[in-house]
Formats: C-alpha cells, sequence, structure tokens
C-alpha cells in the first residue's frame, strides 16, 4: 500500500496540538507502548505507536474512522514506561472527543449511549440488585437517573 | 600632560556612507573652536589618512586623538598601533561610532543625525580630556601543568606535554592508570587488542622524566590564577613504600582477605593487598586500608620491607600554570534502573562487565560463562538505550558509544558460536569505519529487533526479553541466557566536585560545559582549564585521543605566551577610604577581592573588569582604569550638555554582545529615532545611580541600559547583579523627583538585532509622549550632584 501524502490533513495536526499539549510530537517510535500494551494481548492489530505516528503524520480521517483509537483501556503502563514523556491515553481520548466531533462514533459506542439515553443506566437496577444493596446497607439508587439521561443525550 | 591636553579629531564621510546623512562639514566647524585641530576626511581607513593623521599628531604634539568614523570593532586596532608608532598611547585614542550606530540608522532624518554625531563626538572628546595613558602589564605562567585523571585521556595530554618539554603533574584516583580502556579486551572498528596499544602508553608515562605521576590520590584544594594555580592532593595511604616494592607480590600471595575486584567489574576476587592488575602503571603493590584486617602477614613476607600498615594520608602541594580535566565517565547505575531487572537477576550483566567477561584475563579466564551463575551462555541479548535516551527513567541524551560496542561485543560473541540478539531503537554508526563495521556485524549474523526493550521475564535459568518488533508490528518475546544491558555513560562521581573546585560550569547533565561548543569544544569557560574526553561529553576513544592532543596544544599555548594583565581593572583610589567593609568582596563575581588587613586588595589577574565593586562601594573609595568616573561622567555630559535635540535619550550598553548587536541594526540599515545616543560600558552593573542621574541632570529625558544575557559576553554573573541594581535605581529615581518609566533595562541577544529598532522606537515614542524632563527637576539634580 502507498502512503497518499495527500491525506495529510495540517488543520488536524493543528487541532490535535491545542487539544493537549504538544507531548507526543516528541514521539520517537521506540515501540515502548505497544510492547506494554496489555490490550495487543487480545487484538493483536491494536498498535499504539502506529496510531500515535499516523496521528503525527497527520491522517485524520484513517486515524480518527479507526475502531482501534477505542480500544485503549486506559491502564497507563505505557505512559508510566514511555521514555518521552508522551502521554498516550490521553492522545487517544483526545483522538475520541475529535472522532465524535466529526460523526466517527462505532456502533458499539452508539449502542450505550442510546443506552443511556432510553435508561440512564447500562446495566439495570433489578429487585435483585435493590435487595442486596438493601442488605448491605447501601443507599437507594434512582432507577433511572434523569441526568445521566441529559448527559447522554 | 598637564593643564588641557592638544586634542586632534578627525570626522570621516566614509565615501557617502556618512557624508550622505550627517553634514560632517558642519560638525567639523562646530568643533573646531573646541580643539586643537579638526579635520573631515574622505577615507580615514585609507593609508594616505593614517600618514596624515600620524604626522599631524607629530607636527602639532597632539596629546589625545578622537576619530569619529565606523564602528571601533571594525580599525579600532589599526588606528590604534599606528598611533603607537608615533609615541601616542592607546588609551589616549578615542573612537566615536557615527557610522553604524548613527549614519546608517537614521538616513530618513539628516538633521537628527548630524545633531547626533555633533553630540557623541563632543561625548568623545570630552572623555580624551581626561584620559590617562594606560599599560598593559604582562605576566609569565608557571610552565607546569596538573593532569586530573590517567585514563586515555589524561595520558595522551601527559605524553604530548612532557615531549613538548613541560612539566606534567598527572593524578589518577585509582592505583593504576589506564582508565576504563584498560578493561576493554578489544576496540572498535578495527577489533584491535585495546591492552596491547595502551600499555606501551603507560610505561611510556612511568618512564618519562617530564611526568609527575601520583596515583591512588585526589585534588582536594585549587586556589590561585590561570597562569599560577596552586593546588593540593591528597595522597591515599597505600601502605606500600613505591621507591622499595619491586612488584614481586608476595604480598598479595599471603594476604588471607579477599574482596571483589574493581578491575573485574565486582565479577572476580583480589586480595586485600593487591595491584589491580598485572600490567598497573606503576607496578606497586597497595594496601586496601578499607578491607585490611592488618593480620601482618605481608608485612613478614615482604622481601624488600616496603609495607607498613601505619601509614597515613598525606598532603601535597604542586603549583601549576595550566589544569587539563579528564576525569571520564562511568556507566549510570544499573540498580536504578529496576526494569531490567540488574541486581535481581543473575542473568543480566552491564556491558563492562560483559567487556571482562570477554577478556582472556577476566574473571571466567574468557570462558564465555556468566561468572554471576557459572552457567554457559549460547544465547545473548542486547538491551540498547538501556536508559540513554530516556527523558523520564534515564538521561535524555545518547550515550553515542553504545551502538558501537554492542556492535564489537557481539562480533567476539559471534566468532565463537554463540547467538546475539540486539534489541534497539536506532543503530548510530556516526563515525569513520563505523557503518562498515555494523555490516560486517550483520554478515556475521546478529539478529536486530528494531523496538526499545520493555521488561524481562525469568523463566528457569533463561530470560525473557519481551519489545515490540517494530518491522514486524509483533511483540517480540525472546528467551535468551544472558541479557547484557548498555547504561548511559555519565561523568565520574567526583567531576562535579572538581568542577565547583575549577570554577568551572557543567551542563544540566553534569558535562563540562565547553567554552564554544563548536569553536573551542576543549577550553573551559575558565582561563587555563582545559578538559578533554567523556567528561565533555559522550564519544569515542578516537574523538577522546584528539581531544587530549587538543586541550595538550590549548595549554601548551595558554603557558607560553606571556599573559596580557588588561589595563581594565578595578582599583582602590586610596587606600585611606577603604574601611574594609567588605561590600565590594560580595559584589565582585570573579572573587578576585579580598579584605587584607582591614583594606580590599584587587587581584589584578583575577579581576575581569566587569566594574560590577565600583557601586558597591559605600565610600565612592574604587575607581576603574580606562573607564574612571571622570572619564564616564566627562562622556554624559559632552553628549548631552550641549545638544539641540528635542528628545535625548542614553542608551548603555554592554559593549561586545549588545554593542555588536547594535551595529548589525546598523549594518541592516535598520531606521530608528535619533534620539538614541549609545555609551559601551563591559556591564551595566558598572553604573551607579549616581551616573544616571547625572544623565538626567544634564539634559537625557531617558536612560537605557541594555545588558547583554547571563551567559554571553566575557562578563557572565556581573549581568545579574546589574538587573538587581537596575530594579532598586527605578525606585531611588522616584526619589529623586524623576519618573522611574524614563530607566529601561532589557537584555539584548546578538540574534535579537531585528528587534532592537522596536526597542529603541518604543521606549523614543514613550519618552516623546511624556515630553522632556522639566528643568525644575534638572536644576535641582545638579544641585544635588554638586
Amino acid at each position: 500500500m502507498i502512503v497518499d501524502v495527500e491525506e495529510i490533513d495540517s488543520r488536524f495536526l493543528r487541532r490535535l496540538k491545542s487539544e493537549f499539549d504538544e507531548s507526543y510530537l516528541s514521539c520517537f517510535q521506540c515501540g515502548v507502548c505497544s510492547a506494554s500494551c496489555p490490550v495487543i494481548e487480545i487484538e493483536g492489530r491494536f498498535n499504539p505507536r502506529r496510531l500515535v505516528k499516523m496521528a503525527r503524520l497527520g491522517f485524520k480521517d484513517r486515524v480518527l474512522s479507526s475502531e482501534y483509537i477505542w480500544l485503549c483501556s486506559m491502564c497507563l503502563l505505557c505512559e508510566e514506561r514511555c521514555p518521552q514523556g508522551v502521554r498516550i491515553p490521553e492522545v487517544m481520548t483526545a483522538l475520541r472527543n475529535l472522532a465524535v466531533e466529526e460523526g466517527y462514533i462505532p456502533e458499539p459506542m452508539r449502542r450505550i449511549q442510546r443506552l443511556l439515553v432510553e435508561s440512564g443506566r447500562l446495566y439495570p437496577i433489578d429487585d435483585f440488585t435493590a435487595e442486596e444493596r438493601a442488605e448491605r446497607g447501601l443507599p437507594e439508587v434512582e432507577a433511572e437517573p434523569e441526568f445521566v439521561k441529559r448527559l447522554a443525550g | 600632560m598637564s593643564g588641557k591636553p592638544k586634542i586632534g579629531v578627525w570626522v570621516c564621510e566614509c565615501g557617502g556612507n556618512i557624508g550622505d546623512y550627517v553634514d560632517v562639514q558642519r560638525v567639523v566647524e562646530a568643533i573646531r573652536p573646541e580643539v586643537a585641530y579638526a579635520r573631515r576626511e574622505r577615507y580615514l581607513c585609507s593609508k594616505p589618512s593614517i600618514e596624515n593623521i600620524k604626522r599631524t599628531v607629530q607636527r602639532l604634539g597632539l596629546e589625545r586623538v578622537v576619530l569619529a568614523c565606523c564602528t571601533p570593532k571594525m580599525h579600532r586596532e589599526t588606528f590604534a598601533s599606528n598611533l603607537e608608532e608615533v609615541g601616542l598611547n592607546r588609551a589616549l585614542l578615542e573612537m566615536v561610532n557615527i557610522r553604524e550606530q548613527c549614519s546608517w540608522v537614521h538616513k530618513d532624518d539628516p538633521e537628527g543625525a548630524t545633531q547626533k554625531a555633533l553630540d557623541l563626538i563632543r561625548g568623545g572628546i570630552e572623555r580624551a580630556r581626561v584620559s590617562k595613558p594606560l599599560e598593559a602589564k604582562r605576566a609569565k605562567s608557571i610552565p607546569e601543568v596538573l593532569i586530573i585523571g590517567g585514563g586515555v585521556a589524561g595520558i595522551t595530554a601527559s605524553l604530548r606535554l612532557a615531549e613538548y618539554g613541560l612539566r606534567v603533574h598527572l593524578v589518577e584516583k585509582r592505583p593504576s592508570i589506564g582508565g576504563h580502556m584498560i578493561q576493554y579486551p578489544k576496540v572498535f572498528p578495527t577489533l584491535d587488542c585495546s591492552q596491547c596499544i595502551l600499555t606501551p602508553k603507560m610505561a611510556s608515562v612511568s618512564n618519562n622524566p617530564n611526568i609527575d605521576l601520583i596515583t591512588y590520590a585526589e585534588v582536594v584544594e585549587v586556589s590561585g590564577v590561570p597562569g599560577e594555580f596552586h593546588v593540593k592532593v591528597r595522597l591515599k595511604p597505600r601502605g606500600v613504600n613505591p621507591d622499595k616494592c619491586i612488584g614481586c607480590g608476595t604480598c598479595s600471595r599471603v594476604c588471607p582477605v579477599e574482596v571483589p575486584s574493581e578491575y573485574n567489574m565486582g565479577l572476580g576476587p583480589r586480595k586485600a593487598a593487591y595491584i589491580p592488575f598485572p600490567q598497573a602503571v606503576p607496578s606497586v603493590y597497595t594496601i586496601d586500608f578499607e578491607a585490611c584486617t592488618r593480620c601482618g602477614k605481608c608485612v613478614e613476607a615482604c622481601p624488600r620491607d616496603a609495607i607498613n600498615l601505619d601509614d597515613e594520608e598525606r598532603i601535597i602541594e604542586l603549583d601549576v600554570g595550566a589544569i587539563i580535566l579528564a576525569t571520564g565517565f562511568e556507566l549510570y547505575d544499573a540498580n536504578d534502573l529496576p526494569r531490567y531487572g540488574y541486581g535481581r537477576y543473575p542473568q543480566v550483566v552491564t556491558s563492562l562487565e560483559m567487556e571482562r567477561i570477554l577478556d582472556v584475563n577476566g574473571p571466567t579466564g574468557g570462558q564465555l560463562i556468566n561468572p554471576k551463575t557459572g552457567k554457559e551462555f549460547k544465547r545473548v541479548a542486547y538491551i540498547l538505550c538501556a536508559g540513554s535516551r530516556d527523558t523520564e527513567n534515564g538521561k535524555p541524551y545518547c550515550s553515542r558509544v553504545c551502538c558501537l560496542y554492542a556492535l564489537k561485543q557481539a562480533q567476539l560473541l559471534l566468532d565463537r558460536g554463540v547467538e546475539v540478539w540486539i534489541h534497539y531503537i536506532d543503530i548510530r554508526t556516526p563515525g569513520r569505519r563505523y557503518e562498515e563495521f555494523y555490516l560486517e556485524t550483520q554478515r556475521k549474523g546478529a539478529l536486530f529487533v528494531k523496538g526499545k526493550v520493555v521488561e524481562l521475564i525469568p523463566e528457569g535459568d533463561r530470560i525473557i526479553v519481551r519489545g515490540e518488533d517494530m518491522m514486524l508490528n509483533r511483540i517480540v518475546e525472546n528467551p535468551v541466557d544472558l541479557v547484557v544491558i548498555c547504561p548511559p555513560v555519565i561523568v565520574t562521581d567526583e567531576t562535579h566536585k572538581l568542577a565547583e573546585m575549577l570554577r568551572i560550569p557543567v551542563d544540566e547533565d553534569g558535562f563540562i560545559l565547553e567554552r564554544h561548543p563548536k569553536l573551542d569544544p576543549v577550553a573551559t569557560k575558565r582561563d587555563g582549564v582545559f578538559a578533554c574526553g567523556m567528561v565533555l561529553g559522550p564519544k569515542d576513544i578516537q574523538t577522546t585521543t584528539a581531544e587530549a592532543e587538543a586541550a595538550a596544544m590549548k595549554a601548551v599555548n595558554f603557558l607560553s605566551a606571556e599573559r596580557l594583565i588588561e589595563p581594565n581593572k578595578a582599583y582602590l583610589i586610596d587606600p585611606e577610604l577603604c574601611d574594609g567593609c567588605g561590600e565590594c568582596v560580595e559584589a565582585c563575581p570573579e572573587a578576585a577581592i579580598s579584605i587584607v588587613d582591614g583594606k580590599a586588595v584587587i587581584n589584578e589577574v583575577l579581576c575581569s573588569g566587569c566594574g560590577a565593586c565600583i557601586p558597591a562601594c559605600p565610600k565612592g573609595a574604587l575607581d576603574q582604569q580606562g573607564l574612571t568616573e571622570e572619564q564616564l561622567k566627562a562622556q554624559i555630559r559632552g553628549i548631552l550638555e550641549r545638544s539641540e535635540a528635542d528628545v535625548k535619550i542614553l542608551a548603555f550598553v554592554e559593549r561586545e554582545v549588545v554593542y555588536t548587536a547594535v551595529d548589525l541594526a546598523g549594518l541592516a540599515r535598520l531606521e530608528y529615532p535619533s534620539s538614541i545616543r549609545i555609551i559601551p560600558l563591559p556591564s551595566m552593573s558598572r553604573l551607579k545611580l549616581e551616573h544616571i542621574l547625572y544623565a538626567f541632570a544634564y539634559g537625557a529625558d531617558g536612560v537605557m541600559l541594555l545588558e547583554a544575557p547571563e551567559h554571553e559576553g566575557p562578563y557572565g554573573k556581573a549581568h545579574v547583579i546589574s538587573e538587581e541594581r537596575a530594579d532598586d535605581y527605578r525606585w531611588e529615581l522616584e526619589d529623586h523627583g524623576v519618573d522611574s518609566f524614563r530607566l529601561w533595562y532589557s537584555r539584548v541577544y546578538v540574534p535579537d538585532w531585528r528587534k532592537l529598532k522596536k526597542v529603541f522606537t518604543t521606549f523614543h515614542d514613550m519618552i516623546a509622549d511624556e515630553g522632556p524632563l522639566d528643568d525644575e527637576t534638572r536644576a535641582q539634580l545638579r544641585e544635588e550632584l554638586d
């Protein structure tokens, strides 16, 4: 596959810079993040180093439409080990925010959002849970919290 | 030359460069009545003009010469040496810059330019009137050199200097010279035997009558000045009389105490009575008193009666003219890199330990056995950048030698059938024959994995190296028998202490700061102190040797020239005035002043001529040669008092860095207001509040202090002092009825010259808007000052 430099979007680069600090510019592609990443063990195609590289090059559509930016588990191991102080989980968060702005939301995420809008919860509070909570002396919770619905909407 | 000295003034037109914008004829007419001789010249720097000046000086018996032309940086030296030929002391020549700092920058304002030229020339005339002849003193340096550190750098520099005929004192902290290089079995890229090429040089050091070899010792105090340093060296108690010891080793054989050998990186033992390695220089045994139980067996056994278990440390004193710092490097403590498991897993060794394992005289006798486990290894992984190029856990810089020595060790291992994996981020081979060496290593079968190693996982006898193979986009888990980590090279422990003793700055990574990173790389910021090798930054042996040769040459150069002591020193006007309060001692950035018998004594060699002490003296007892209070005030008054300009701004500028920037603005023909009149000073810390008040009293509407940045120019710390003073002065001005906005302070780098137009224009506009200082305040200031 040949890289099409026409895909590079310089506005995207500026946006990225303003979205968080410029630490990701000092990435020198050593691979510490990928080799540290627990997600890779499950999904071998996920590679934080490559995502940073592609973002760094300004491949806006490719990066934002990639479902991989949603796979980071925010364990921060890469951030802990990165020799150049790049805060990769923050890069991922910024990319997700930009992706949403551009309308790139993967279907599972949409479903989660719908669930939140409709019921205010990902998992319903059924009688069983309510009883369990009461037994353990935990306070009652709203079955369908309105503020979550509003937020998710 | 008493009374009114006869002054001659020449004003240059520089073709049209000055003459097109400044009415030179009008200027000459205006000053003619004030001096003995005044003349305009088309080209002042031409040979006929210079000859004419010389003839006129002789014919009329002129005692001062004022030349108004281009920047003094251009032709001052030519004029000064020509005038010396006719007996005019160079301190009696005044140069006035009316090109770069006048005609070229006020092309749109010929009237203003002419007035400014006239004012500046009057400043020069008034200053010349009170100038005195000055002689530069000369001093000889002590023709001996102290070299600290006996590695390949110190050895090379010592031999070169001794060859030249200078006396060298080579101080080494360990019992033998040889440094790290003597620990390597082979060196890249030639793979020749390190010990075979270094041992003869070590022997030459011990045989050379010009080299005073002082081992097992450390420098503890350095005083004095460049050219005349006094050094104290502590000789650690060695327990063996070097004059009697014949190096037979009997003491070592009978010694019952075993401790880890430093030479073998702790991988093998040595005795408490020991020689670090067989070809050590000097070939003298040492008793390690920290380990010694004082059993006395060695004393009994020694056939030469050379051992004294009550030996004590001694201090010796040396007088030297120059010092070369060659203290080399050590490896970053691998225990502080927990990710690589050093100290926890016995399968992990450092690269220096590997050097010893590869040596036939090493702890395993050259067998490929991990001394920590006693097991043979068949598959080895190298971890490059184990702490280098790491801003978070280690050092941010590239250690420069790791790639190459890893390739070297890899070749030695591959030749003996070991499988070698090299985990790297980038392989860097900048150096002659280095890329070829890399290629050769690949041909021999080394396996390269691009990707920094993230962790080591022990598994039975083996250890798994985990990292990404970026070329394959796959995570690699590589089980090996032995892991070699390549930690950053750092300066040795004692380097920081030595740098403080020598009063030379280090950079943020601890390496010695060069005088200039490109153009003066082995000189330090202090005269007479040089450095070479790893103490200046990571480098290979080839570069270290070249630097050692260069440092030796610099030392020779420094010692063979008579040192010129510039006549720009601070001095005590009258000892009676000084009450020994010590304010000047506090102010001096060079530690050049001390109080002796209740009076300030200024060391002429140490004094840099920054002038910072003069305003500090509460008694006004200090002054400066070539820039006396009288000269400075005369110049200020000369420039301002009779000027007819609407707005008058006096800008004091630091005379090396900032003055150059102002000249560059001229060269680029940047236009700025002609109200700006410049007086160069060594540093703004030379200025008293009095000088600023004086300027306001005699006509200034604004005063600018343009200082060089702290690390530029020759006066360094004085620039910090000046900033503090300017802050104080601003408040004190208010007490004298002058608004503090009329005093401007800023720092200017040479590349800032583009900004000068804005700086000058902004200040001019502000002062012009506010209007001139009122006459009443001026009159009052004059009264206060007189």
